[in-house]
């Protein structure tokens, strides 16, 4: 069955570097549709990092500095990058020799499939 | 912080570090016969105890329910409130199965909660004592485990000759 996600999780994957992405309900950290290599876990992924977004759009909030525009989170071995829109979170994997600029633009271009 | 308190041992680990990554507000780790495990949240006995029979009773008709639908149980149970959400699950373990309650808000998710509840059922099966063969459970001895594993969570029995946990009684 096909998802209104599809076009958006392909043009992410097809990015160099990218492990995943997936769209994930942002209050219940469920997945909505997602596009991952074999290896991926994919339902720790989604729940922990919605989790991460939430916090992080809750703590800008409370700071008086708006909503979350792009999360990055940078890891020994790789990056979790992401956007949110209308309770949903598009959230993707990257290796460290990604360009995160190129996954950013990219991104941020595709948050508005999320409404 | 609050702790998570067991009526044998080798659940208190597990459950906390369930407690402690799943940020949730209530857990419950049960015999489907509704004798207690270990608990965390609850501050009454009276609580623990309807918390246990209504998860036992509840995981006995979604099972059914399974078996009817789908031909097998439903190992995962799931209800949304206004701010609060519970999650029932099955954990499978050498010495047997048992039902795993929480109850969660804002601070966890339906995702963080599964995501947790899986590394939880591993962990309490790699640590499960194995089973004890021993006579059939009876209508007594059952009241008298209920009512024996409630008041050692809550502080009221006595611990076993060896200074540990007093065991239970083998449970098919």
């Amino acid at each position: 069955m096909s998802s209104p996600f599809e076009d958006v999780l392909a043009t992410l994957i097809r990015q160099r570097g990218v492990l995943g992405c997936l769209v994930v309900g942002e209050s219940d950290g469920i997945v909505v549709d997602a596009n991952v290599q074999v290896g991926v876990s994919e339902a720790a992924v989604a729940a922990l990092a919605a989790a991460l977004y939430r916090r992080a759009r809750l703590s800008s909030q409370s700071a008086g500095l708006g909503r979350v525009t792009f999360l990055q989170l940078e890891a020994e071995r790789g990056h979790v990058c992401a956007v949110g829109r209308e309770g949903l979170v598009l959230v993707t994997l990257a290796e460290p020799r990604a360009h995160i600029g190129l996954i950013r633009g990219a991104m941020l271009q595709s948050v508005e499939a999320l409404a | 912080m609050m702790r998570t308190h067991a009526a044998e041992a080798w659940v208190e680990a597990p459950l906390q570090r369930f407690v402690d990554d799943a940020r949730v507000l209530f857990a419950l780790l049960l015999h489907p016969s509704g004798q207690v495990l270990g608990q965390f949240g609850f501050t009454r006995a009276v609580d623990v105890m309807a918390a246990c029979a209504l998860a036992a009773g509840i995981h006995a008709s979604a099972g059914q329910l399974g078996r009817e639908l789908d031909g097998a149980p439903f190992h995962e149970l799931y209800h949304a409130g206004k701010e609060r959400q519970i999650f029932i699950g099955e954990v499978r373990t050498a010495r047997g199965s048992f039902i795993f309650l929480t109850a969660f808000g804002d601070e966890s998710s339906l995702g963080l909660v599964r995501v947790f509840f899986a590394e939880l059922s591993e962990r309490l099966a790699q640590v499960v004592p194995p089973r004890v063969d021993g006579p059939p459970l009876a209508a007594a001895s059952l009241e008298r485990d209920l009512a024996r594993s409630l008041a050692q969570l809550f502080g009221r029995a006595p611990a076993a000759p060896d200074g540990g946990d007093a065991p239970l009684s083998p449970t098919a």
